[in-house]
């Protein structure tokens, strides 16, 4: 049970991660808020909370398996976190503004 | 003749991966049913329906069984035991010598044992998953000479070629990683598609590639008994030298001890180590005499590597000889990359992923191949040329064909009675001979319904086999419930995973393929309406 758990927050992690790193590209910033990037651009903050996304999901896969089972679950992980995303953007975008709270669509 | 660098690759990437997309999708296909082999062996096999057993006693079931497979103990080989940690039926394997006119060879019997009962199981059972996609995944089957390994691995070698000129020749790698545009014209999103499915999970089929080829090293290199066959002598000489285990037989009789009381020393041997397991495979040779070897192996469930922690036992004595050694760097290394791909493990999480891997790199292969006719079937219209013909036939062939070919086999599995009439070929035969007049069938299929694609029009084979697999699929499902009564209800309320996931497998498929038909139909007719609207206007132009 402990470990199914873990798992399922390696999944959420990695899907999180993901979901920063392609809110911190323009293009997709633009599809979930309908327009640029503020000043100043959260790019960093976005690609530093992918990266701490991503990098906790390999944390929690350690934890659960050996480390060359653990490693081939991580990548696997991310390939799926990437498609989910890649779907989210393309057919419900607005979802990833729950990733973000300051990602929302600005007046004007 | 390259004008540039990415001219060349697009070269290199767009016509090997036309020739040889075909195979590789095979392998990717099959593959991808692979990691399901043993589900797919316990559907295809409704004796194999329960849940797996530990070994049973080998003094008290097994050696009966292998005393019967063996015409005398003294030209005994080999008696092997596999009980992996995913089959309910356990495989009993006998080697023995036959010495048909003056030639010393050798005979393999296999049977299949239920645990539960100790009793071996009646007629010619076929293992689909294990016996057949299995071998179709690596070899295609074509066994005269290796060809079909050979093919696959050439094939494996251009997939990692095609993945290297496909990230050269890829304009905006990391801007559209993310990035799949389906209204943004047929193309264009089957571009994104392609892309999509073979940058985001590039690191899986840059893996399975190398490790696919690599696996087979051995039969591309085989310096062992060409180049290196002195220096792979001498190693083997010096190995027999520092081990224990006997090479030969004594000459002197010795009845064969316990085998169970060699289980449970090996059991505790591994909960010793902290590596608590099931006894999976166990050898045996020169059994009856004085230098008896029983090795026995766990089952692999969380590890990438079997057959390792051995113990070996002499087989008269029943004492421990050796225990295998640790790997080394270099065997850590090769167990961890041929482990990745052959996947001993029971990681259900890791095996749902490499399943869904492989159907990515079945995406990416089969975008590939629609982009190249959609790319061209306007121009070849003009000109007038078949090439596109032929070539989205194999597509339709490939794709949806290779899809009725499987369920062709599954759908006669479940039709063929258990005993057949005498004179009729074995029940494998007749699932093989099956699954290729499927496929062969869809092939006529496709090439008789692609013809408008000359045109420059969307070809009808798309959706009819599309529907066919609908079809198919529903009736595998409704077969599998009338000759075994394992309805889904069933099968569900019992979790009995193995065969209530294909069931609810196979209605996924039938489900996709409908959408997918309708969503083709559709497509096909707004092409030909704004066809005919264009022609019109030119008309009264």
């Amino acid at each position: 049970m402990r470990d199914a758990l873990l798992l399922i927050a390696a999944f959420v992690t990695s899907i999180a991660g993901m979901g920063w790193l392609a809110l911190s590209m323009d293009v997709h910033w633009r599809q979930v808020c309908g327009n640029a990037f503020g000043s100043p651009a959260p790019t960093k903050r976005l690609r530093a909370l992918g990266t701490l996304g991503l990098g906790t999901s390999l944390v929690l896969c350690l934890s659960v398996n050996h480390a060359s089972i653990a490693s081939l679950v991580w990548v696997m992980a991310l390939t799926a976190a990437a498609f989910s995303i890649a779907f989210i953007l393309t057919w419900r975008a607005h979802w990833l503004r729950l990733l973000f709270p300051p990602a929302r669509p600005t007046a004007g | 003749m390259f004008q540039s660098f990415r001219s060349a690759m697009t070269w290199i990437h767009t016509w090997f991966g036309l020739v040889l997309g075909f195979v590789l999708m095979g392998a990717f296909f099959f593959g991808a049913l692979c990691v399901f082999d043993r589900e797919i062996d316990k559907w295809a096999i409704p004796e194999a329906r329960f849940e797996v057993q530990p070994m049973p006693s080998f003094d008290r079931v097994l050696l009966p069984e292998f005393e019967a497979m063996s015409p005398s103990l003294e030209t005994m080989q080999i008696w092997g035991i596999v009980a992996d940690n995913r089959s309910s039926l356990i495989d009993l394997v006998s080697i023995h010598e036959t010495s048909a006119q003056g030639d010393a060879r050798t005979e393999r019997v296999v049977k299949m044992l239920d645990p539960r009962t100790g009793k071996v199981t009646n007629g010619d059972h076929f293992k689909i998953g294990s016996e057949f996609f299995y071998p179709l995944h690596y070899s295609l089957t074509l066994d005269w000479q290796g060809l079909g390994e050979w093919i696959v691995a050439f094939s494996g070698m251009m997939m990692l070629a095609a993945l290297i000129s496909g990230i050269v020749i890829h304009r905006k790698l990391f801007r559209e990683f993310f990035t799949f545009r389906p209204g943004k014209g047929f193309r264009r999103s089957t571009l994104d598609l392609h892309n999509l499915t073979g940058v985001v999970a590039l690191p899986f089929h840059f893996f399975f590639a190398f490790t696919g080829v690599l696996i087979f090293v051995g039969q591309y290199f085989p310096i062992g008994t060409t180049q290196l066959a002195q220096l792979h002598e001498l190693h083997e000489q010096l190995e027999i030298g520092e081990s224990k285990i006997p090479t030969e037989r004594s000459g002197h009789a010795a009845p064969l001890a316990s085998v169970d009381a060699m289980m449970a020393e090996a059991r505790r041997r591994w909960a010793a180590h902290g590596m608590p397991g099931e006894v999976g495979v166990i050898h045996l040779r020169f059994v009856g005499d004085a230098n008896a070897h029983v090795a026995i192996y766990p089952a692999a469930t969380n590890s990438l590597q079997d057959l390792l922690n051995g113990v070996h036992f002499n087989g008269a004595t029943g004492a421990v000889l050796q225990v295998d050694p640790a790997p080394n760097a270099v065997q850590q290394v090769a167990g961890f990359l041929t482990g990745l791909h052959l996947q001993p493990f029971r990681h259900w999480p890791l095996r749902w992923l490499y399943a869904l891997g492989g159907l990515a790199g079945c995406v990416c292969i089969a975008t590939g191949l629609l982009f190249f006719v959609e790319k061209r079937k306007h121009q070849h219209a003009k000109q007038g040329s078949q090439a596109i013909h032929v070539v989205d036939a194999l597509a339709v062939t490939t794709v949806t064909g290779m899809v009725i070919a499987t369920l062709g086999i599954l759908i006669v599995n479940r039709l063929l009675p258990d005993t057949l009439p005498a004179g009729w070929p074995r029940h494998d035969d007749l699932e093989r001979y099956a699954f290729w007049f499927a496929w062969l069938l869809a092939m006529a299929h496709a090439f008789w319904r692609t013809a408008p694609v000359a045109q420059g029009r969307m070809a009808p084979a798309w959706v009819e086999q599309c529907w066919t697999i609908t079809v198919m699929s529903v009736t595998a499902v409704l077969l599998n419930w009338i000759t075994t009564g394992d309805h889904l209800l069933r099968t569900l309320s019992d979790t009995y995973w193995p065969v209530a996931g294909l069931d609810l497998a196979l209605l996924t498929v039938a489900a996709i393929a409908a959408l997918a038909g309708r969503k083709i139909k559709r497509r096909a007719e707004n092409a030909s309406m704004i066809a005919e609207s264009v022609a019109q206007d030119a008309a009264r132009a």
